[in-house]
C-alpha cells in the first residue's frame, strides 16, 4: 500500500488496518507492522489537517483542458442571483 | 423595399404626412392617402399589390399588442417556426412564432391553454391571411409556461426513473477534489470557496465557469458537468444563487438533467433558495438548499475529521492490544486445555482404580462367603460327631466342678457334688453314702436345671 495519498486514501487505509488488527488473521509481526503503518498515516493526516491551504483552480479553454489558479470574485455579481 | 408598387405607395404615404413612413402615420390608410394625394390610383390592382398594400397597412398601422386567447393547433415545424391559432368563443386569430422567438419558449403550450401573446401584425401575402407575429407567449395560468415545461420534463424524467431515490448515490466522505459548475463571477462560487476553506482546506476545488442565466446556460452547464466528470473529481457541485423561475431556467433543461444523470461521480445541486426546486435538483444525487449548503454537504468539517482521526488512533491502539490479548487468551486456552487433559487422565486412572478395587472387594467377599459356607458345612458335620447327640438319646455325662469327666466309681467319693450333663442342661447331684461303699449317686430331680446344694442324701 502506498504511503502517499490524500486524506481520503489515508483514512481508508487506516480503516483497513484497524479491521485487520481486529481480525485474527494476522500474525504478531504483521500486526506490529500494520500498527506502525497506521500510526504513520494518522500523523500525516493530522499534519494535512493542520497545514492545508485551499487550492482553487479553474478549468479554462473550450474543452476545459487547461487549469489555472482561480481568482475568486470579491463581490458576487447580482446577476448570479441573490446571496444566501 | 425593392418592389415598385410599394415604393410608390410608401412614397405617397410619406408625401402625405411629410415624414418617413411609420406605424403612427400609417393609421390614415392607403386609400385615404391615395385620395388625398390627388394622384390617379391604378384602376385595377393586382392581388399581389393589394396584399402587399394591406400588409404594409397592418405592419405599420397597428402597434405591437398583447392578445389573450386560447391556443389551438399549435404546431412546431422542422424549421423551428411555430404556427397556431388564438381563439375566443367567437373569433380566431392566426399566429406565427418564428424560430428565434420560439427557441425561447420553455415548452409548447397545451391545446386549449389560455395564453397571452405579444406581437405585431402582418399579412402572409401568398395566402392573403393576416397573422399575429408572436414575439412572446406566456401562459395565463399559475406558473405559466415555465411551470408547464417543468412539469412535462419532470414527468418524463420520472417515467425514466432518473429522479428515483434509489438512483441517488452516496457522497464520498472525504473528497480530494470537488468540481464546481457555476458562474465564475457569482456569489455562489465565493460561498462555496468560503465554506470549503473554513471546513476542509485540504480539498482541491476545480471550477468550470458557465453562464447560469440565459438561453445558452443549460447547454453550458451540461457541458461543464461532463468536462469536470472527465477530470478526476470526486464529486460535482452545481451551484447558483436564487432567482425567478425564468432566471433559473438553465437548471431546468433536459440537457442538464441528462448530464447530471450520466455523471460518473455524484452531483450535488445547490441552486437558488430553499423554495426553488429545479430539474437539476431532482436528478442530482443530493439537493442542497443553497450553494453554501451544497458545499457543507460535500466537504467534511475539519473538527469532525479530527474526531475521526482520534477515534482511529484509539482503535489502532486497541487493535494492537487486542492482538496481544487474543494471543494471551489463546495461550491461556491452551494451558487450560492441557490442564483439563491432564486432569482427565488422572481421573481416568482414579476411576479405574476405584473400579478395580471394587472388583477386588467383590472377589474377596465372594471368597469369604465361600469359606463361610464351608465352615458352616464343617460345623454341621462336627455337630453330628459331638456327644450332644448321645445325650439326646438319653445318656448323661457326670462332670465335676471343674468340668472334668467322672468316669469311674473312684471318681465319685461320698458327698461329692458333681453335675450331670443331660441333653438340655445340667443337673446338680451329690454322691450319697460313704466313700468306698459303692456308688449310689442320687441324682437331683431330673428335668431341673442346676440347683446348687439341693442334692438328696441317702440317710
Amino acid at each position: 500500500m502506498p504511503a502517499e495519498g490524500g486524506l481520503d486514501r489515508r483514512l481508508r487505509r487506516i480503516e483497513e488496518i484497524v479491521a485487520s488488527l481486529d481480525s485474527d488473521s494476522v500474525d504478531l509481526d504483521e500486526a506490529l507492522a500494520l500498527f506502525e503503518e497506521g500510526v504513520g498515516h494518522l500523523r500525516r493526516a493530522q499534519q494535512i489537517l493542520q497545514t492545508a491551504e485551499l487550492k482553487v483552480e479553474e478549468l479554462i479553454g473550450a474543452q476545459g483542458n487547461e487549469a489555472r489558479e482561480f481568482e475568486a470574485p470579491d463581490q458576487g455579481d447580482r446577476d448570479d442571483g441573490d446571496r444566501d | 423595399m425593392s418592389d415598385g408598387t410599394l415604393d410608390l405607395f410608401a412614397g405617397r404615404a410619406r408625401a402625405h404626412s411629410g415624414e418617413p413612413s411609420s406605424a403612427a402615420d400609417a393609421g390614415a390608410g392607403p386609400s385615404e392617402g391615395l385620395r388625398a394625394s390627388g394622384l390617379p390610383a391604378p384602376r385595377v390592382w393586382t392581388v399581389r399589390q393589394v396584399n402587399r398594400a394591406v400588409r404594409l397597412q397592418l405592419e405599420q398601422g397597428l402597434p405591437q399588442l398583447w392578445v389573450a386567447g386560447e391556443v389551438t393547433n399549435f404546431r412546431r415545424q422542422r424549421s423551428g417556426h411555430c404556427y397556431f391559432t388564438l381563439k375566443d368563443d367567437v373569433a380566431q386569430l392566426r399566429c406565427v412564432m418564428f424560430r428565434r422567438e420560439a427557441a425561447r419558449l420553455p415548452t409548447d403550450p397545451r391545446e386549449g391553454m389560455m395564453v397571452k401573446v405579444f406581437g405585431g401584425f402582418t399579412l402572409y401575402e401568398a395566402r392573403g391571411v393576416y397573422q399575429l407575429v408572436a414575439a412572446k407567449l406566456e401562459a395565463e395560468s399559475e406558473g405559466g409556461m415555465w411551470k408547464l415545461a417543468f412539469d412535462r420534463l419532470k414527468r418524463r424524467l420520472d417515467a425514466e426513473g432518473l429522479t428515483d431515490a434509489a438512483r441517488k448515490r452516496g457522497l464520498p466522505p472525504f473528497p480530494g477534489t470537488v468540481g464546481i459548475v457555476t458562474s465564475p463571477t457569482g456569489a455562489a462560487v465565493r460561498d462555496v470557496i468560503a465554506v470549503t476553506r473554513r471546513r476542509a482546506p485540504w480539498v482541491r476545488l476545480l471550477v468550470r465557469g458557465t453562464r447560469v442565466q440565459g438561453r445558452e446556460a443549460g447547454e453550458e452547464i451540461a457541458a461543464a458537468i461532463s468536462t469536470l466528470a472527465s477530470r478526476d473529481v470526486d464529486v460535482i457541485v452545481v451551484a447558483r444563487g436564487g432567482g425567478t423561475m425564468e432566471d433559473l431556467w438553465g437548471f431546468n433543461e433536459e440537457a442538464v438533467a441528462r448530464a447530471v444523470a450520466s455523471s460518473p461521480v455524484p452531483v450535488v445541486s445547490g441552486v437558488g433558495h430553499e423554495t426553488d426546486v429545479t430539474i437539476c435538483d431532482l436528478v442530482a444525487d443530493l439537493r442542497a438548499a443553497t450553494p453554501s449548503a451544497a458545499a457543507e454537504a460535500v466537504v467534511p468539517d475539519r473538527r469532525a475529521v479530527v474526531r475521526i482521526l482520534d477515534n482511529l488512533g484509539t482503535r489502532l491502539g486497541k487493535g494492537l492490544a487486542g492482538q496481544a490479548r487474543s494471543r494471551r487468551w489463546r495461550l491461556d486456552q491452551a494451558r487450560d486445555l492441557l490442564h483439563r487433559r491432564g486432569r482427565r487422565r488422572v481421573e481416568t486412572c482414579r476411576d479405574r482404580l476405584v473400579r478395580e478395587r471394587s472388583l477386588l472387594a467383590g472377589i474377596m467377599r465372594e471368597r469369604i462367603a465361600r469359606h463361610r459356607a464351608r465352615l458352616t458345612r464343617g460345623a454341621a458335620a462336627m455337630e453330628a460327631l459331638s456327644p450332644m447327640s448321645t445325650l439326646a438319646r438319653g445318656y448323661a455325662v457326670p462332670l465335676d466342678g471343674r468340668g472334668r469327666l467322672l468316669r469311674k466309681t473312684a471318681d465319685f467319693p461320698p458327698a461329692l457334688d458333681f453335675g450331670l450333663r443331660v441333653v438340655d442342661g445340667e443337673v446338680a447331684c451329690t454322691v450319697a453314702g460313704a466313700a468306698g461303699a459303692g456308688p449310689a449317686a442320687t441324682p437331683g430331680r431330673a428335668g431341673r436345671r442346676r440347683r446348687a446344694g439341693r442334692a438328696h442324701h441317702a440317710g
